[in-house]
């Protein structure tokens, strides 16, 4: 039994692959040259200020390098990538008005359905722009604001201007330089003071055109003792040209807010995925963060908590599985900045038929954060000898006051717990499969019902257990 | 002043961290003086090496078939000095390799420590006591690659840090393709006496291999507050106490120091530290 | 009577883990026969070879049959699969059963359950019998929804594997030292739920210790396996000599 493989199937991609044909009204050219950037703005109407960001932006991203860390970007040619791709379509409140394929295409993900049954609200972006939104009414009546982010930058200027990329700021990173000279849609959720929005809000992102980019910008910002669940998906069809996603999301949770960011990216294996999410959590405000990253070429992936009010907490629950061809490098940071802040992360990553996964993440407390609580818990499960699983978690801890804790195992299957079942009368394939679902169960138990049976597809193991 | 890199992680991450390598004086590395030792096969050896007066060194060792080395390493530099250390341990088929570590000494001093498990069934069991109090500075890094089938790699660390001190551990387990049934467990506790401290750990895991089993563990906190209470409930007084508990603590590796005199030597070391605090 | 279980010249081996390609004898040649209705215990001292018995018989991978014949209702079993052959009826509740993360107790069972009995079961009835059963071992029912064995006591894993007995309903049930390292108390309850599943119809053999569990059972044959063989076989008269005397009085029997 030593010698047997498990053989987990792909998961099925079919119904993100089926790819439109490129109907978009206009693309800008590709790579990045301060015209192009004048050229998305003037498109997009914005006001001066943001032209100056983004030309800032530009700049930045011109000074800084590729991390000199991390998986291999040698790849990415920034002078193939389109940034900017205007589909054929206004932003609308109704479905009806939606472009026959687009609106397809929305309907095969199962968006429309699941916005009349188990949604209060739907954004959806088709390349580099948001072609949709709506919002349940009561909520509206409440002060709830749910738009793109460009309908926001009109309407709500002086709000989106007070925080639009100050949480990550453009000289962070070479990618948030980027995202901040060529961002183009995305979603804007401010819930006032005290409202609960009971049901989640979702944006789905799609990106459709080959050889481009995808920056859309997530702006939430949930005031005092308010509440809201945001659900974030993502997908895209396979080409042969590498597609770009630099996505920015900041989350501002107030005092005694609470914020659940559910994310399932399942980006097709031509992407890369270089994603920045951060959140800044107010005096008892809650930041709960469910990630499963299955999709993309390469990813890298680390939502960041900043705990900034006293007895702030994170809660960060992430599954990884990668497959062939893909190098997944997530994780998760958290900086505690106040007193009795707690964090607590739990971490499951899979790797199979030479993909490789990387468990990454940094725990930083500060001097003013006396009392802070963090633990840390990853495991990682390798199903054959040809990939690659790593774990690489930094603390940094200042202060005699905080009680850290980090455990982490690596490891396959065990042959012990497959006799086990198998004792009791479940096939090997079955008692395989069991123990795979059971390794990702806790994740699963914390995603909307209809993607942990997404992710149950998923992780569905073929009945095949050869000599290897 | 002349700077060179000394020692880097196996794995890069967010250059924030200040983790990713150990730059220390040129000058250090100069002085460093070698020592290449071959244990042959079958044999068992015990060495001891002591790092007392400004001096730095690197030692090599290869550990033939079924030999075995007991490798106690002691650094007890004076306070006002800087120091860098090296060991590098290659194991054949079925060797065996205790290192017990020491590092209490020295103003500032960065250690590496390399251990290639090459052989099938090769062995290591790495013990490490770490110590820092004023404004010292503290920086390890050990790496144990896992080359041969079956085999072992254990890795435990006690620390403690008061003051002002600064220390980074970064402990590594590696797993090459073909380590079947290598297993491997690595655990850091570290008892944090004062504010002004900062506490950096590392520990990774890397595997390219399904068939081991790779654990590890870090815990970082204060002295246990139920001990304290329970001892000075016996009439010890804080200090006392807490010298007692973090003498419980460091037991693991102090008693694995065959020589009474150094280990009494340690203990009353840190001992006095703890007074001074 | 009817044959159950007819075990013949069994020789069994394992990997060697120190020596190269070698492998290492563990039984030595094993006469059984268990017929339905009977209760069979089997003593020994440890490391003598008990475990490596119920293993061959469950079929696990690192035990090799290197002679003799092993079979179950008249059939061959050494070619059958662990899986298989628990869906023809054998049962082993394990000296150390496994923790399996994310897999609820109730899950575990009722998918097990599914998998003997080839029949797709009814959520709502089998509830109702597991809690039922549990009652029966004084679980709480809490349990039903917690991961299997993962942080249960050594007492509580042990239930667990006799609530999957009883709700299985095996032919054959081999108990490899159940009442180890439980407290009076618990092997009663554990006892209480052999003897309840116990029937003409099945049966079971009992590796043991400890005899306590055995008081209210109606045992039918005691074998005493040492180094590899059995040494021994009786009634329960036997049980009480080696309480009494140990397995001293039987070194000449080597």
């Amino acid at each position: 039994m030593a010698q047997e493989k498990t053989y987990i199937e792909d998961i099925e991609r079919t119904l993100y692959d089926i790819k439109n044909v490129d109907k978009s009204k206009y693309k800008s050219q590709s790579g990045l040259t301060e015209d192009i950037i004048r050229d998305i703005s003037a498109r997009k109407n914005d006001p001066d200020w943001m032209l100056e960001f983004r030309l800032k932006s530009l700049e930045v991203y011109n000074q800084l390098s590729l991390p000199n860390w991390g998986p291999d970007l040698s790849e990415l040619n920034m002078d193939e990538i389109v940034t900017y791709v205007q589909p054929d379509a206004k932003m609308t409140g109704s479905w009806d008005e939606v472009p026959e394929d687009i609106k397809d295409t929305f309907d095969r993900l199962g968006i429309p359905e699941a916005e009349q049954t188990s949604l209060a609200g739907v954004g959806a972006q088709y390349d580099s722009e948001v072609v949709y939104h709506s919002i349940q009414e009561d909520l509206v009546k409440q002060g709830v604001i749910y738009t793109d982010m460009e309908t926001a930058l009109h309407e709500h200027e002086e709000i989106v201007r007070d925080h639009f990329m100050k949480l990550v700021p453009p000289k962070d990173h070479k990618f948030a330089a980027l995202h901040g000279a060529v961002w183009s849609g995305g979603s804007f959720v401010y819930v006032p003071e005290g409202v609960h929005v009971e049901i989640p809000l979702q944006s789905y992102f799609r990106l459709n055109a080959a050889g481009a980019g995808q920056f859309e910008h997530t702006l939430i910002i949930v005031e005092k003792n308010a509440s809201l669940h945001f659900i974030e998906g993502c997908s895209a069809p396979k080409y042969n040209v590498t597609n770009l996603h630099a996505g920015c999301v900041e989350l501002f949770v107030n005092d005694g807010a609470r914020l659940r960011y559910s994310t399932i990216e399942n980006w097709s294996r031509n992407m890369m995925n270089l994603n920045t999410k951060r959140a800044v959590v107010g005096k008892d405000g809650v930041i709960e963060w469910v990630s499963g990253s299955f999709g993309s070429h390469v990813s890298m992936l680390y939502p960041c908590s900043v705990l900034k009010g006293e007895n702030a907490k994170c809660e960060f629950t992430g599954v990884t599985f990668a497959s062939k061809g893909q190098n997944l490098d997530t994780g998760a940071s958290v900086i505690h900045c106040a007193p009795h802040t707690s964090a607590n992360i739990s971490t499951r990553t899979i790797s199979k038929a030479g993909g490789k996964a990387t468990y990454r993440s940094a725990v930083k407390v500060t001097k003013n954060a006396p009392y802070a609580k963090c633990s840390v818990n990853c495991e990682s499960l390798m199903l054959d000898d040809i990939s690659r699983s790593d774990t690489l978690p930094t603390m940094d801890i200042e202060g005699d006051e905080a009680d850290i804790g980090h455990e982490a195992t690596i490891g396959r299957i065990s042959d012990e717990a497959i006799f086990y079942l198998m004792s009791r009368g479940i096939s090997e394939d079955e008692a395989r499969s069991m123990i795979v679902r059971g390794f990702v169960e806790p994740i699963a138990k914390e995603l909307p019902l209809e993607y942990a049976v997404e992710m149950n597809n998923l992780v569905n193991i073929e009945l095949e257990g050869t000599m290897g | 002043m002349n700077k060179e890199i000394f020692s880097e992680i196996p794995m890069r991450t967010w250059n924030w961290l200040g983790v990713n390598e150990a730059v220390v004086d040129r000058d250090l590395l100069v002085e460093s003086q070698n020592l290449d030792i071959k244990i042959e096969a079958g044999h068992q050896e015990k060495m001891l090496v002591e790092y007392r007066k400004e001096s730095c060194g690197t030692v090599n060792i290869n550990i033939g078939e079924n030999a075995v080395l007991k490798l106690t390493q002691l650094q007890l530099m004076p306070q006002n000095c800087n120091h860098v250390n090296e060991i590098n341990v290659v194991l054949e088929k079925k060797a065996k390799l205790q290192l017990v570590a020491v590092e209490t000494g020295a103003k500032s001093f960065a250690s590496k420590v390399n251990i290639i498990l090459k052989g099938d069934k090769s062995q290591a069991d790495v013990s490490l006591l770490y110590f820092g109090d004023g404004d010292r500075s503290l920086d390890m890094n050990y790496v144990l690659e896992f080359q041969g089938r079956k085999t072992v790699g254990n890795l435990e660390v006690y620390g403690g840090l008061m003051g002002e001190s600064q220390k980074i551990f970064r402990g590594t387990l590696d797993f090459k393709q073909g380590a079947k049934q290598a297993k491997g467990y690595e655990k850091e506790n570290v008892v944090v006496l004062s504010s002004g401290v900062r506490n950096r750990s590392v520990p990774i895991m890397l595997s390219g291999e399904d068939d081991v089993v790779g654990n590890h563990a870090v815990s970082s906190g204060k002295i246990n507050e139920d001990k304290l209470h329970y001892l000075m409930s016996r009439g010890l007084s804080p200090a006392e106490a807490r010298k007692l508990v973090l003498e419980a603590a460091f037991n693991p590796v102090l008693e694995l120091i065959d020589d009474e005199a150094l280990r009494q030597e340690i203990d009353s070391y840190i001992k006095e530290r703890l007074e001074n605090e | 009577m009817e044959k159950l279980l007819n075990i013949k010249n069994l020789q069994v081996t394992v990997a060697d883990n120190e020596a190269e390609d070698a492998s290492k004898e563990i039984l030595k040649g094993i006469d059984l026969q268990v017929n339905k209705g009977e209760i069979h215990v089997v003593l020994g001292p440890n490391g003598s070879g008990k475990s490596t018995l119920m293993n061959a018989i469950m079929g696990h991978p690192k035990y090799e049959i290197a002679g003799g014949s092993l079979e179950f209702e008249g059939e061959d079993l050494t070619e059958l699969k662990t899986f298989e052959r628990a869906r023809k009826g054998i049962f082993l509740s394990f000296q150390t059963p496994e923790e399996i993360p994310g897999i609820t107790v109730e899950n575990m069972i009722r998918t097990a359950k599914q998998a003997v009995t080839g029949e797709n079961i009814k959520v709502i009835k089998f509830r109702r019998e597991l809690k039922a059963a549990m009652k029966e071992l004084q679980m709480d029912e809490s349990y039903a929804q917690r991961y299997m064995n993962v942080g249960f006591s050594g007492g509580e894993k042990k239930r667990n594997e006799i609530l999957q007995m009883l709700m299985l309903q095996p032919k054959l049930a081999l108990l490899d030292e159940t009442d180890s390292g439980l407290d009076v108390d618990a092997i009663q309850i554990v006892s209480n739920g052999v003897k309840k599943f116990h029937n003409e119809d099945n049966a079971c053999l009992i590796i043991t210790h400890n005899t306590r569990i055995l008081k209210q059972l109606n045992v039918d044959k005691v074998h005493v396996m040492m180094q590899g063989k059995f040494v021994a076989e009786g009634g329960p008269e036997l049980i009480e000599k080696i309480d009494k005397e140990g397995f001293g009085f039987l070194q000449g029997a080597e």
